[in-house]
């Protein structure tokens, strides 16, 4: 294997290509990317950021279809998303796991580490937003017998809570892959917006209940629910304040956004 | 081409230098050898190639083999293990020749006489050593008007031109800036696609950044082989936590 190819041809090239000496592989191979654009540590950050957005989109997707299960108590959907979450926990576990790797062999610094950093606070709460989808999944199979009333989701505005969820989901998801942080102001107005409606909702929900004593219970789980979509607004929220941290270099937590 | 060690011990003289190593290196992966001066791994890199013979009074136990060879029997050729285990080494070490002839001597050395065959190798193998764009004007200028680390680059091109299947690197960016010692370690991650590479490497974020492997080694003794990912991570041996983690002494 290792003995001197015997050279019998004029320029040996032959005796050197039969001996294995000189590597044909290296010849034929085009596989090297040659003067690439991007290292390979910044692949994997794209890689990750793809990882999230793809998250992200199924956490719209869930929050959307708990929305549409809510109001239509459409509890087939409602199976869909409990079904998925799954998916979103998975997600999150890849992620986390993606971002303690890259903080451990590559040491990112500067924008890259505050990617990093974003990216893993933005994925424990997607996770939160997921669950919160799943939770209002729950409540429509729980409560699928109940006779409830179109009016009193009308009255308590809560199509309208969840639409700007939606929202705001959608704004903060363009900015990570925008690196846009001049929506930022839309999502901490939205949040506002949302926390005065759940507000008004729970002012509304005592007389709905003096009126209506036999659905007291419905009406305490359903204040569960109008928890959530208030929570999921505030994550949003976070969120945002998150991506400008990333792309900005701000802290904004804890300082008011007007 | 795959490399294995099994029970390896090595001596300078009465120093026992390794002590009872195994390892199993895979095809087309890069491996990482970390620990503190005089632990062994640079030793251990050169016993692949065949570098150690050249000092008195060594003495080596168990076996090396390259390719499923035991490359210390006494039927193989030293030159002939070379070229399929090619080195660079910490100083980029160019020959006092131009550009074009320091990769293509390896190839001349070797009976390759078609002017066309080493022209074509020289500038693949600048390509691959990610070089080409910048040395193409200048072939015929002398090696040394090149930086260091197109130097270093340039050892590696003509490491490369001769086609080894393995790629020895003994602490290859040491003696560099930055910016070449990035060009160096992505480079590094390009030529695993086609060649096994085993680098020493002092720096322990360019051993997490490259390499599929680390080995971690102390006072002559492997403490652990593991993936990368796993070393940096979550370790198996606290020495091992303890040293990359700078808590070592």
């Amino acid at each position: 294997m290792w003995s001197r190819p015997k050279i019998t041809s004029p320029d040996g090239l032959d005796d050197l290509l039969t001996s294995g000496f000189i590597n044909l592989r290296f010849y034929e191979s085009e596989i090297l990317q040659f003067n690439k654009n991007m290292k390979h540590t910044e692949e994997e950050l794209v890689d990750i950021k793809k990882s999230i957005s793809e998250m992200w989109s199924l956490v719209q997707s869930q929050f959307e279809n708990s929305k549409n299960a809510l109001l239509s108590t459409n509890t087939e959907l409602a199976e869909v998303i409990l079904s998925r979450e799954k998916r979103v926990n998975a997600f999150e576990l890849k992620i986390d796991s993606d971002c303690e790797n890259y903080i451990a062999l590559y040491s990112p610094v500067a924008i890259d580490l505050r990617l990093v950093l974003s990216i893993l606070k933005i994925n424990k709460t997607l996770e939160r937003i997921g669950d919160f989808a799943d939770a209002i999944a729950r409540f429509v199979m729980e409560w699928s017998n109940e006779n409830t009333e179109k009016e009193l989701f009308d009255l308590l505005k809560i199509e309208n809570m969840m639409g700007c969820v939606e929202k705001m989901l959608e704004i903060t998801h363009n900015a990570l892959t925008d690196e846009n942080t001049t929506t930022a102001g839309i999502v901490f107005s939205t949040d506002r917006i949302i926390d005065a409606r759940y507000n008004e909702a729970l002012s509304l929900l005592a007389p709905y209940i003096n009126e209506h004593p036999d659905k007291t219970l419905y009406c305490l789980y359903l204040t569960t629910v109008l928890r959530k979509i208030e929570r999921a607004g505030d994550h949003c929220n976070n969120i945002m304040e998150e991506i400008v941290f990333y792309v900005d270099a701000k802290v904004l937590k804890h300082s008011p956004k007007d | 081409m795959k490399i294995n060690a099994k029970n390896v011990n090595f001596y300078y003289g009465d120093f026992h230098a390794l002590k009872n190593i195994s390892m199993d290196i895979e095809p087309n992966t890069v491996t990482a050898f970390i620990g503190p001066s005089g632990c062994g791994k640079s030793t251990f890199l050169r016993l692949f190639n065949r570098m150690n013979d050249l000092i008195d009074g060594i003495r080596l136990e168990g076996e090396c083999l390259v390719g499923g060879q035991n490359i210390y029997d006494k039927s193989v050729s030293v030159d002939e293990l070379r070229k399929a285990v090619g080195m660079v080494f910490q100083k980029p070490n160019p020959f006092p020749k131009s550009i074009f002839e320091n990769v293509a001597y390896g190839l001349r050395v070797n009976g390759v006489k078609d002017k066309k065959i080493i022209a074509e190798t020289v500038e693949k193998s600048l390509h691959q050593a990610a070089l080409w764009d910048e040395v193409k004007d200048k072939l015929k200028k002398s090696a040394f008007e090149l930086s260091g680390g197109q130097q270093q680059r340039l050892c590696i091109a003509r490491a490369l031109a001769i086609s080894p299947s393995i790629i020895l690197m003994d602490e290859p960016a040491s003696a560099l800036d930055p910016i070449s010692t990035s060009k160096i370690e992505e480079l590094i991650f390009e030529l695993k696609k086609v060649y096994t590479v085993v680098i020493v490497t002092h720096n322990m974020q360019q051993a997490a950044r490259v390499s599929d492997k680390t080995g971690f080694f102390m006072l002559g003794e492997l403490i652990e082989f593991n993936d990368t990912k796993k070393i940096f991570l979550n370790p198996d041996v606290e020495q091992t936590q303890n040293y990359i983690t700078g808590r070592f002494g």
